[in-house]
Order: structure tokens, then C-alpha cells, then sequence
């Protein structure tokens, strides 16, 4: 074989073999996979494209207590969620009632019927501890399978908490005195074990002031 | 005639192997599958309790079983899971002795075809387990916290004895805890000092403490064996009326001593639950199912003195 195209030969095998042991990627590329998981982004997504747009299925306080009254286990069964197992389970809810006292920790409510006739049982708003996974699961939106490692979805739940401390509260709490009807909706936490449904808190995702 | 020696040897070597499959095949469908239990240490009440519970869950689902005690050691661990690969064990519920150290025996046992499904412990490895069956311990802090600033008023002095530092329990108890704590600047954390999960350090830590800090209103371990030693050391100093101690784990003379007044709180923990979820999920991928979460939260609740009549050792009253 001729010389030049034997070197010919040799220079294109080592091009080929450096074409394929070299890769060149964009920087914005690599840094996209390496990404942590954005808690706070996710939490802004669900609470405007999930949550919010869900409230019309929440389920009337009144209603859910005398269901857990009759049939506790249809009640969790079919209204009740939970991103884990256990016997904490979470419910979507709401109602109207009137205030019947304003602390600096929670507004308590009466709740009342559609003819606005006083009902049991009284609930608490929280408008202090805004903490835990209520509102994260309540709506049973989220997938477990979605998050990688456990501490995303302790994230989530932080920072959904976060928009109802920034966004919630502060409007309704600035302004609301005993006597005032308000209407709600927010997530409520049970034990399906030890029920006790006379002690009700509400963690809100809306709260409304109404004309009385 | 070579030609047909060769095809004749071929077609031998291929009936003799389907034959070889065949046989196999119809040993492993014909005798009862074989769970190992690979526990971390069956020196601790807790886990011994563990262990039990996934024993009688896989054989009330009809297999065999057989507890490993890897006794807080990840060699011997190793040397269990290449047992229960070579002895033909079908599937594997296991506590890690080491988030870290455990990984590679999870991956052998997986590449070997072995599921696993780990309990209350954790591998620091996504997807390499099958499913990760474990205590909720962030959002059972976050339910101590909570209760911790209201019985605090939101202010005073707290000191956190911490687990053992290489412990993913030790971190998410603590975070949940403080990710309630720190939104009030009136409550001061003035130490953090790791016990290693052990009653007799967590006395003499607090004992230091106390000398450095004499004027504390609360302690918040990261387990109820250390809430027991903090409190033994806050009785020999004479303050245990005055500072408020919050444990976790759900542990019987806990649970007592809440009975009595003299811890506030501990978060109970449900090995029972995490031990029939890991058998009953080696169940279902035995009959095909494949797709379970990668890590499935166990929901840790709170004790204090107004609910613990509902509430016994390691889980709820019978």
C-alpha cells in the first residue's frame, strides 16, 4: 500500500478515536443536571396550579364531622391523604362560622350552618404555628415517587408553610376581631386511631372576612 | 461429517441446557420462598422488637424465615448478605448498621436479584434499595418543636443532645426540630452536643452542661434513652422540676415518665408498621409487583401527658 494513503489510513482512525474520546458540552448544560431540587419553586407551582385550582373539592367542615361521627372509616377512606402511612391523615376542608375570640396564636371560630345557625364543633384557625405537612398532603396532589430523597418533600411542606405565613395570615390577622363572620379553606390533621374531633385546628389556605 | 458432528454437539449442549433451566425453574417455583431479616444489632429492645415483627409478618404470609444479627458491625453485615445471596434467599428486610457502609451490600443483593427493603434505617443511596420503609423523624420533630416553644412561651434557654453524628435520624430529627425552634429569636439554643443515642453519655454531657449553663429551661434529645440520662442528671442537680425535658423514640420508661410528669414529650415511633409494610411489600413483588416508592415515611405521633393513656412501648395499646 502507498505510503500517503497508509498515513491517510492512520490519520483518520486517530481522529475518529479522539472524535469519540472527547465530548464538549455547554456549561448551562452540565450545571441543568446537576441542579438541587428547588423546594421553593415547586411549592409556588403547586400552590397555583394544584392547590388553589383544588379548593372546590374541599370538603365542608360540618359535613366531614358528621360523617367521622357515623362512619369514621368511609370519612378517612374517602376524603382523607397522607404522602406516608400511618394513622395522621389529612383532610381538605372548609367552612363558615363566626370569631368568637382573636389571640396571638390562633382565631377561634364557631362554625355555622348554610342558614348561618351556630353548629359544633368550634375550631381554631392557626395563625401563629404554621408548621407541619397539612397542606402539602391534604389535597393528595402530591406523588411520594416524585421527590428523590425525603428531605425535598420535608422542603415542600416548609415552604408551602412559608407562603401561608407570608400570604395568608398577615391580610386576615390584621383585621379580624370576635364577632366577625369569616369563611375559610385549609387542611385539617386527624388521627385516624385517636380520633378527637373537638379540638379542630385549621391550618388556611384562604381566609375571607365577611360583611356582616 | 464434521459439519454434523458439530451440529450434533450443539443441539445436545441446547437441550441439555433447557433441560438444566427447566429443572431449576421448577425447583424455585416448587419450594417456599425465604426472607432474611439483617438486623443492625438485637442487643437493643427496639430492634429485637423489629425483628420479631417482620418475622411473624412473613410467616403468617406463608415463608420462611431467618433472623441475621449483624451486631452493629458492617463486616459481619457483609458476610450475612453474601450468606443469604449464596443460600438462596429470596428477598431481604433489612437495618442498616450504616447509611453509608450498608450501600454495597444493598447493591449486591440487588444485582444478584435479591430485593431489599429496608426499615427504620436508611442507605445514603437513591433507587439502589427496592423501597425504604422509615420513621417520619423530620415531621415527628416538627411536632416536638411546635409543642416544645408553646410549653416554653417562646423564649428561655435549650440545650440539643444530638445522636450519633453519622446517623441520618440524628440530622432529621434535629432539623425538623429546628425548623419550628429557630423562627423565634426569644428561644436560645446555648449547646449542641452529640450522646451518641446513649443514656449513660447523654447524663454525663448534660452534667457538663449544667455547669456551663445552670440557667436552662429545656433539653431536646434526639432519642429517649438520652432524654433519660439528661433527666437523671437534671434530678442529681435539683432542677428537673424546673427544666423540660422533650425526647424521642416512644421507649417504655419514656412513655412512663410522661405518664408522671416528668418528661414532656417524646415522638412514637411504630416498628411494628415499618416491619409488616417491608414483609408485605417482599409479598407483592414476589407476585409480580414492581413499582414501589422509594422511600415510603412511617407517621411518627407525638406523646405528651394529655394522649399517653392511648399510647405502650413501640407503639399504641393493644
Amino acid at each position: 500500500m502507498p505510503k500517503p494513503i497508509r498515513y491517510l489510513i492512520y490519520a483518520a482512525a486517530i481522529a475518529l478515536l479522539a472524535y469519540n474520546s472527547v465530548y464538549f458540552k455547554k456549561l448551562d448544560e452540565v450545571k441543568a443536571g446537576n441542579t438541587v431540587f428547588d423546594a421553593a419553586g415547586y411549592a409556588k407551582d403547586f400552590w397555583e396550579k394544584k392547590l388553589t385550582p383544588g379548593l372546590s373539592k374541599a370538603m365542608n367542615l360540618n359535613a366531614l364531622t358528621s360523617l367521622l361521627k357515623a362512619d369514621k372509616e368511609k370519612a378517612f377512606n374517602e376524603h382523607s391523604h397522607a404522602l406516608g402511612i400511618g394513622n395522621i391523615r389529612y383532610f381538605l376542608v372548609k367552612g363558615r362560622g363566626v370569631v368568637t375570640d382573636v389571640d396571638e396564636n390562633e382565631v377561634s371560630v364557631q362554625l355555622t350552618d348554610a342558614n348561618g345557625k351556630a353548629v359544633t364543633p368550634q375550631v381554631r384557625i392557626a395563625t401563629e404555628y404554621i408548621f407541619g405537612n397539612a397542606v402539602r398532603d391534604a389535597s393528595g396532589a402530591i406523588d411520594i415517587n416524585a421527590f428523590a430523597n425525603s428531605m425535598d418533600f420535608n422542603n415542600v411542606s416548609a415552604e408551602i408553610n412559608k407562603i401561608i405565613r407570608e400570604k395568608v395570615v398577615p391580610p386576615f390577622k390584621s383585621k379580624v376581631q370576635k364577632g366577625d363572620r369569616v369563611a375559610f379553606h385549609g387542611a385539617i390533621e386527624l388521627n385516624r386511631a385517636h380520633l378527637q374531633t373537638g379540638n379542630i385546628e385549621i391550618i388556611p389556605v384562604s381566609l375571607q372576612i365577611e360583611k356582616p | 461429517m464434521k459439519i454434523s458432528i458439530l451440529y450434533r454437539t450443539a443441539l445436545f449442549c441446547i437441550f441439555f441446557g433447557l433441560g438444566f433451566i427447566g429443572c431449576k425453574t421448577k425447583e424455585s417455583k416448587d419450594r417456599p420462598k425465604k426472607i432474611a431479616i439483617v438486623i443492625s444489632t438485637l442487643n437493643n429492645p427496639w430492634f429485637v422488637f423489629l425483628a420479631q415483627k417482620a418475622e411473624e409478618k412473613a410467616k403468617q404470609l406463608g415463608y420462611e424465615s431467618k433472623v441475621f444479627d449483624s451486631q452493629n458491625n458492617t463486616a459481619q453485615e457483609t458476610d450475612h448478605f453474601d450468606n443469604a445471596i449464596a443460600s438462596g434467599y429470596d428477598a431481604i428486610l433489612f437495618n442498616p448498621t450504616d447509611a453509608d457502609g450498608s450501600i454495597v451490600n444493598v447493591k449486591n443483593a440487588v444485582s444478584a436479584g435479591i430485593p431489599v427493603f429496608c426499615m427504620d434505617r436508611e442507605v445514603n443511596a437513591n433507587g439502589i434499595a427496592t423501597s425504604q420503609i422509615l420513621s417520619d423523624s423530620y415531621s415527628g420533630c416538627v411536632a416536638i418543636g411546635k409543642y416544645f416553644v408553646e410549653t416554653l412561651n417562646k423564649k428561655g434557654k435549650y440545650v440539643e443532645i444530638l445522636g450519633m453524628v453519622g446517623d441520618n435520624n440524628t440530622w432529621n430529627r434535629s432539623k425538623g426540630f429546628h425548623s419550628v425552634v429557630d423562627f423565634y429569636p426569644g428561644l436560645k439554643m446555648v449547646a449542641q452536643q452529640s450522646a451518641d443515642f446513649d443514656r449513660n453519655k447523654a447524663m454525663e454531657v448534660m452534667e457538663s452542661l449544667l455547669q456551663a449553663h445552670p440557667d436552662i429551661d429545656g433539653v431536646f434529645c434526639g432519642n429517649d434513652a438520652m432524654a433519660m440520662g439528661a433527666y437523671q442528671a437534671l434530678v442529681a442537680s435539683g432542677k428537673a422540676d424546673r427544666v423540660k425535658v422533650f425526647g424521642f423514640d416512644g421507649a417504655e420508661d419514656v412513655v412512663k415518665s410522661i405518664q408522671d410528669g416528668k418528661i414532656l414529650a417524646t415522638g412514637m415511633q411504630f416498628p411494628e408498621v415499618m416491619a409488616q409494610t417491608a414483609a408485605t411489600f417482599a409479598d407483592e413483588y414476589f407476585k409480580g409487583k414492581r413499582d414501589f416508592p422509594r422511600k415510603m415515611p412511617v407517621a411518627v405521633e407525638m406523646v405528651r401527658k394529655d394522649n399517653v393513656e392511648n399510647y405502650a412501648a413501640y407503639g399504641e395499646k393493644e
